[in-house]
């Protein structure tokens, strides 16, 4: 299994748990025999989506800007399995990680098509993933927790997921606890195959 | 209005939060100004800020947060992308969040957000509310609600008043929503179920999206090449 890491959290305190939870997923994935490619987000240079579509109508499947997003990009086709990381903010993502996620919408054909009774945009690739989500946050807070679940749902339907997982990591979790929480999305991924 | 009332409005201030790359040629620029002249028009003081050229410089982000914290009202108006908001929104926020968190606010503002995406279903904004809403509780603003609308893509950019019966619905809500706040108040249900509304039948709106797509990457040259997989590697 090809595993894409992605950690959104920021190289200060705040992705303090983010990174916990980077170390023990390598740890998990690499004992179960995945090959891992991973990616710190924030050390990346990625600049914004200019929304001028030309990953769609000028040259398609290719963005016009021309950074560190096309590794990520190649990576991201190649994967089987993505497990994003990034402190849950405002409920949603951290700036990082959706800036990576907003330049991704070249994997996408510019058309609309039905898909689970509403309207999405087919995948321009035949290779679908499992999407595996881990959100800190430095307590609880149903609202942001909620939000944040659904949100990931709703990334899993336009990302035509094969199987979909998001769990929350409050600050205060241990390794060993972070480490057995790994082991469940891992197991989750793997159940999807 | 009496002159009383005016003079009182326009010691407020509303301000407008452009969440679009395409800046004053988006279809959030569309929204949100046919919202704020609204609300000049009732006597607030408006100012316009697009987040692209907020973010360029920690003298652009100084003015951005000058321009928050006079206002009090601030209109976040957006394209859904990847199912919330735009990066750089989500940049502006978690600065305005901290800012915040530094230097509390010194008077009650409220928020607000106009959201639309390209799909037809209103519905698939629903994350991007839901964190509009929970940035408010986090960053001490009010929350006033939000609207949101699907088709978006239809809007064109163009000035609301000229376009027509597709924004028939958004016109009103809008109006809504403006006589609504100038009172105080927040977006009223009424609003907020008119610019769910779609405009045209699903099946006409993807019939010319899909049209479009393809005529559009003729212009470009890129027909034959519009289903391509350059990094498809197994």
């Amino acid at each position: 299994m090809n595993i894409l890491i992605l950690n959104g959290g920021p190289a200060n305190g705040l992705g303090t748990t983010s990174r916990k939870i980077r170390d023990a997923a390598a740890k998990e994935f690499q004992a179960r025999g995945w090959n891992i490619t991973a990616y710190d987000l924030d050390t990346l240079s990625i600049k914004p989506c200019r929304g001028c579509f030309a990953c769609w109508l000028k040259h398609p499947g290719a963005c016009a800007i021309q950074d560190d997003e096309e590794g990520f990009i190649k990576s991201w086709v190649a994967s089987d399995a993505v497990l994003m990381i990034t402190p849950v903010t405002f409920g949603g993502y951290s700036s990082a990680l959706k800036m990576a996620l907003d330049r991704s919408i070249p994997v996408l054909l510019p058309f609309f098509v039905k898909s689970h009774g509403e309207i999405h945009h087919p995948q321009r690739y035949r290779q679908r993933r499992r999407i595996l989500a881990a959100g800190t946050l430095p307590g609880p807070d149903a609202e942001a927790e909620r939000s944040f679940h659904g949100l990931v749902r709703r990334n899993a339907l336009n990302m035509a997921s094969l199987r979909t997982e998001s769990q929350i990591f409050f600050d205060s979790a241990d390794d060993a606890e972070v480490a057995a929480r790994v082991g469940e999305l891992a197991g989750a991924a793997e159940a999807g195959s | 209005m009496n002159t009383a009332q005016r003079i009182s409005q326009e010691s407020r201030k509303a301000l407008l939060v452009i969440g679009s790359p395409k800046g004053l040629k988006s279809a959030s620029h569309t929204l949100g100004s046919y919202l704020l002249k609204k609300l000049e028009a009732g006597g607030l003081g408006t100012e316009t800020l697009l987040v692209g050229a907020a973010l360029r410089s920690e003298a652009d982000i100084g003015r951005m947060h000058e321009a928050v914290a006079s206002a009090d009202l601030i209109l976040f108006s957006f394209p859904l992308y990847v199912d919330q908001l735009p990066a750089p929104l989500v940049r502006a926020a978690e600065l305005l969040a901290e800012h915040r968190r530094a230097r509390p606010p010194v008077k009650p503002q409220k928020i607000m957000a106009i959201v639309q995406c390209g799909f037809p279903e209103a519905h698939q904004t629903r994350p991007a509310s839901d964190i509009m809403r929970q940035f408010a509780k986090e960053a001490g603003f009010e929350w006033a609600g939000a609207l949101v609308m699907g088709m978006g893509g239809a809007l064109a950019g163009r000035p609301l008043e000229k376009a027509g019966g597709m924004a028939r619905n958004a016109v009103r809500a809008l109006d809504l929503a403006a006589d609504s706040l100038l009172r105080g108040g927040n977006v009223p249900p009424e609003a907020i179920d008119l610019m769910a509304k779609p405009s045209i039948p699903k099946w006409l709106y993807l019939l010319f999206a899909n049209w479009g797509m393809k005529n559009q990457a003729g212009k470009h040259g890129a027909r034959k090449q519009i289903y391509a997989r350059p990094y498809e590697s197994r």
